[in-house]
């Protein structure tokens, strides 16, 4: 009896203990915000290069990503130890799973359930939600333990602008992606457009007939015309394809005129329903699929892979390392490929294609954190120039050599992708790396590289990041997810020819009622003081 | 009396002091996930401020009503209820009997081993990830070149573009959540018709009575208490559509049908980080959800004298 009752009391106290054991509250401690010394303990003094203390035990702890790579252990890459161990401290990762980090570090931010003196955002803070919430220090007031940092701004004034938040300061580290190059771009099948003895199109009138020989023909010479798709493209790409043809901006949908007025592509009564007509031409005809709404790149891939459809529409380092290879006769030169041409143009309006905002992954240094300065001083070496040649090129003798005149190439083993992510190539997940044409041009293709290149002169800036006021995310938040949902739904509709474009005006009034204005005036307001910060 | 019942209390506290210690673990697991929690609801009612923590919930601003209003002010609001009841409604009509017809089904097959095998190939999709399952969706149906298609077309009948039709959009949500649950779903059931005396069979089969009758005054009479009790625990979450699912399959050519509160919560409240907009509209989901449960209990009684509480 006795054995009894000391089982079912312990077994209740070992249930209760360990439901509890998961309620642990995350207590942050005030954060200490004192004078900026630049010296540590030891009296040494960092200014740009490693290490950034001398003090023995220092160390930081880091929320940031996994990799993307499932079997990349970014923690223990050599690159991430190199930097880690050159700085002359210790770290303590707390990395979560690259795919759930917005899902999982949000709520973890919102709740203040945060124990890290570095932690790299879930998202880009565009409504300043984390700035407003005093959760980060403002690094310009540490800019004298920031030389590479603060140095860098300057060199980049259209960064600057953006990063400035609406106090004044700065708050965030940024990655940096490629703007200008490697962006979404128009590609061929060269075999086909061989065979139909074309060149690249260059106007909508050439495009749609290019559709027309493709769907007539047998393109791929498997006996039938039946099964060529001319084009296959995803629908988050039609904007990017055929809006500038049309004079429209429709990736973000403001835009600017040149006196600075900003104004809502989609609500414009002209152009908008003239690419509208065009769209729905192609999609009567036959030229745009049916099933365009609900393609996905695996579908892109596989009818690639068949050789089933000539024009594709996507980031640039799709065209060599995902459509072309899977190509049945792809043989690694451009004759055989998907390859990039330039924009389509109407007769009213040259074409071009819509870029990507610079700014990447952005780390912010706790407010609660202890250890405020040297975070900053980590930060600011993290993103030194020799931190990121690391990043883009790795270790010096093991992925790539410099010659004598100083230009640096992989090596063999660089062309090894597996062994250059667990090498810890580019670590945008754990630091603030900057992506780099030249070492992406020496990964792809010689073709690829070329023509990113010559498609770089088409390439024009997106609408910029631009920080919100309090008041401004509110009328964003209230407005913008209706716009937007009836946007693209009566797009589809008109393109799909569910609705009839005769009622296109009342499509125009409709947007009135979802108090488009309001929402004008405020990014007109963030347009102007953009250009101010940049001295337009 | 009063003395009377304070001392047979105590009697019993001391006479059931175990089990109550036993239990103890499941009251504060309640207390803890479930009860505590609610407290957070009064965040539907605050400007909750971001890195403030549980005590910020009742520090923020209050706004009364405001988010209430915002999600009642969209033009979108009564698209988005109805969308959502519906699919929940439309699984449950079509979703609910198939686990019961099939765990009948599968109970009267004689052989052991054929009846372990077509159990088990049943519940197997259940546990396909809804990634996984939206992926094979998309392929079966695609127009040019899904299996389901290339049959339609074997057929002499034209390739039905599915995933961009609205009118398509509640079949293939609700075929395809019974196909992958209903195996799953159908172990209760099995369960409670495994628990029928086998005498009542042997008596029944001294009277006579065949196969149907057997089903229709034995096997369903039988369980019809947890037929009842799954129906009104189902209907607690007749505005709670799976959100995964919906995401994954839908695209602006099915808002019409497909755009569900979830969807629009998600895009609302949580991409911009309004986390006290998505309690609110979780308050109105529960609020609405508690009073079917209510209802349906309360009708429950009333038709077949069988309730929850």
């Amino acid at each position: 009896m006795k054995k009894k009752q000391v089982l079912a009391m312990s077994m209740a106290a070992v249930m209760a203990a360990g439901m509890l054991a998961g309620c642990g509250s995350g207590n942050e401690s005030a954060g200490s915000n004192g004078p900026v010394g630049g010296a540590d303990s030891t009296g040494y003094t960092y200014a740009g290069e490693a290490p950034i203390t001398k003090e023995d035990g220092a160390s930081l702890k880091i929320l940031a990503q996994t990799s993307n790579y499932t079997n990349v252990d970014i923690a223990s890459a050599e690159i991430v130890e190199t930097v880690v161990a050159d700085a002359g401290i210790t770290v303590d990762w707390q990395l979560v799973d690259y795919a759930n980090y917005t899902d999982s570090v949000s709520p973890m931010l919102t709740t203040g359930n945060v124990d890290a003196d570095i932690v790299l955002l879930p998202d880009q803070d565009q409504n300043q939600t984390y700035i407003k919430s005093h959760k980060f220090v403002a690094l310009d007031e540490y800019f004298s333990v920031m030389p590479n940092f603060s140095k860098w701004l300057d060199a980049n004034p259209v960064i600057k602008a953006e990063l400035t938040a609406e106090d004044g300061h700065i708050y965030y580290v940024p990655g940096t992606n490629v703007g200008k190059d490697y962006q979404p771009v128009l590609m061929y099948n060269q075999k086909w457009l061989d065979e139909a003895g074309m060149e690249a199109p260059e106007t909508l009138d050439e495009f749609v007939e290019m559709l027309r020989y493709f769907k007539e023909h047998d393109m791929n010479g498997n006996g039938s015309t039946d099964d060529e798709i001319p084009m296959s493209i995803m629908a988050d790409y039609l904007p990017y394809m055929f809006g500038p043809a049309f004079g429209l901006d429709i990736v973000s949908g403001f835009q600017a005129d040149a006196d600075g007025n900003v104004v809502y592509a989609y609500a414009d009564s002209e152009n908008f329903k003239a690419y509208l007509e065009f769209l729905n031409g192609l999609y009567e005809e036959g030229l745009l699929e049916v099933e365009y709404t609900s393609l996905d790149r695996d579908q892109v891939i596989e009818r690639m892979s068949k050789d089933l459809t000539g024009v594709a529409f996507d980031f640039s380092w799709a065209m060599s390392m995902m459509y072309s290879n899977v190509l049945p006769y792809y043989d690694g030169t451009a004759d055989t490929a998907f390859v990039g041409a330039a924009p389509l143009s109407s007769a009213d309006y040259k074409g071009y294609y819509v870029g990507r905002v610079e700014l990447g992954n952005m780390f912010g240094v706790c407010a609660s954190s202890k250890k405020i300065e040297l975070a900053c001083k980590f930060l600011d070496y993290a993103m030194s120039e020799p931190c990121q040649t690391m990043y883009q090129w790795g270790i010096e003798g093991e992925s790539y050599t410099v010659d004598a005149s100083g230009n640096k190439s992989y090596t063999e083993q660089a062309s090894d992708n597996d062994w250059l992510q667990q090498l810890g190539i580019n670590p945008s997940f754990v630091f603030p790396a900057q992506q780099s044409v030249v070492s992406t041009d020496a990964l792809v293709a010689d073709w690829h590289a070329e023509c990113n290149a010559w498609q770089q002169q088409f390439v024009v800036d997106p609408w910029p990041f631009i920080y919100s006021t309090a008041e401004e995310s509110e009328v964003i938040n209230t407005y913008m997810v209706d716009i937007e949902t009836y946007v693209n739904e009566n797009a589809t509709a008109f393109i799909t020819g569910t609705k009839s474009l005769d009622s296109f005006d009342s499509y125009i009034e409709g947007l009135d009622a979802l108090k488009l204005q309001e929402v004008l005036t405020v990014k007109q307001n963030q347009y102007n003081r953009y250009s101010e910060a940049l001295g337009k | 009396m009063k003395a009377e019942t304070k001392r047979r209390w105590k009697k019993n506290l001391k006479r059931d002091k175990y089990l109550l210690i036993m239990i103890l673990p499941v009251v504060i697991f309640y207390l803890v996930f479930c009860y505590f929690p609610m407290t957070g609801l009064y965040m539907a009612f605050t400007d909750y401020r971001i890195g403030s923590g549980l005590a910020g919930i009742f520090n923020s601003d209050f706004v009364g009503l405001k988010w209430f209003q915002q999600f009642f002010g969209s033009v979108y609001v009564w698209r988005l209820v109805r969308n959502t009841f519906l699919l929940s409604f439309y699984s449950l009509i079509f979703g609910f009997p198939i686990p019961i017809l099939f765990a009948v089904a599968v109970t009267q097959l004689q052989r052991k081993g054929i009846q372990k095998v077509v159990q088990v190939s049943t519940y197997l999709p259940y546990f396909i990830s809804t990634v996984v399952v939206c992926g094979m969706i998309k392929n079966f149906l695609s127009p040019s070149s899904g299996i389901i298609n290339q049959f339609l077309n074997v057929l002499g009948i034209e390739s039905i573009n599915f995933m961009s039709m609205p009118e398509w959009f509640r079949p293939i949500y609700v075929i395809s959540g019974s196909w992958q649950s209903f195996g799953f779903n159908s172990i209760i059931f099995v369960a409670a018709i495994m628990g029928i005396s086998p005498d009542l069979y042997e008596a029944m089969k001294m009277d006579g009575a065949n196969k149907r009758q057997v089903i229709w005054h034995l096997v369903l009479p039988s369980i019809k208490p947890t037929i009842i009790l799954l129906l009104i625990m189902t209907l607690g979450s007749m505005m709670s559509v799976g959100f995964e699912k919906v995401y994954l399959l839908y695209n602006t050519a099915v808002y019409e049908t497909a755009d569900v509160i979830q969807t629009y919560v998600y895009r609302q409240g949580v991409q911009s980080n309004n986390y006290s907009y998505a309690a609110a509209v979780g308050l109105f989901n529960s609020v609405v959800n508690f009073t079917i449960v209510f209802a349906a209990n309360k009708l429950s009684r009333k038709i077949t004298d069988t309730a929850i509480w």
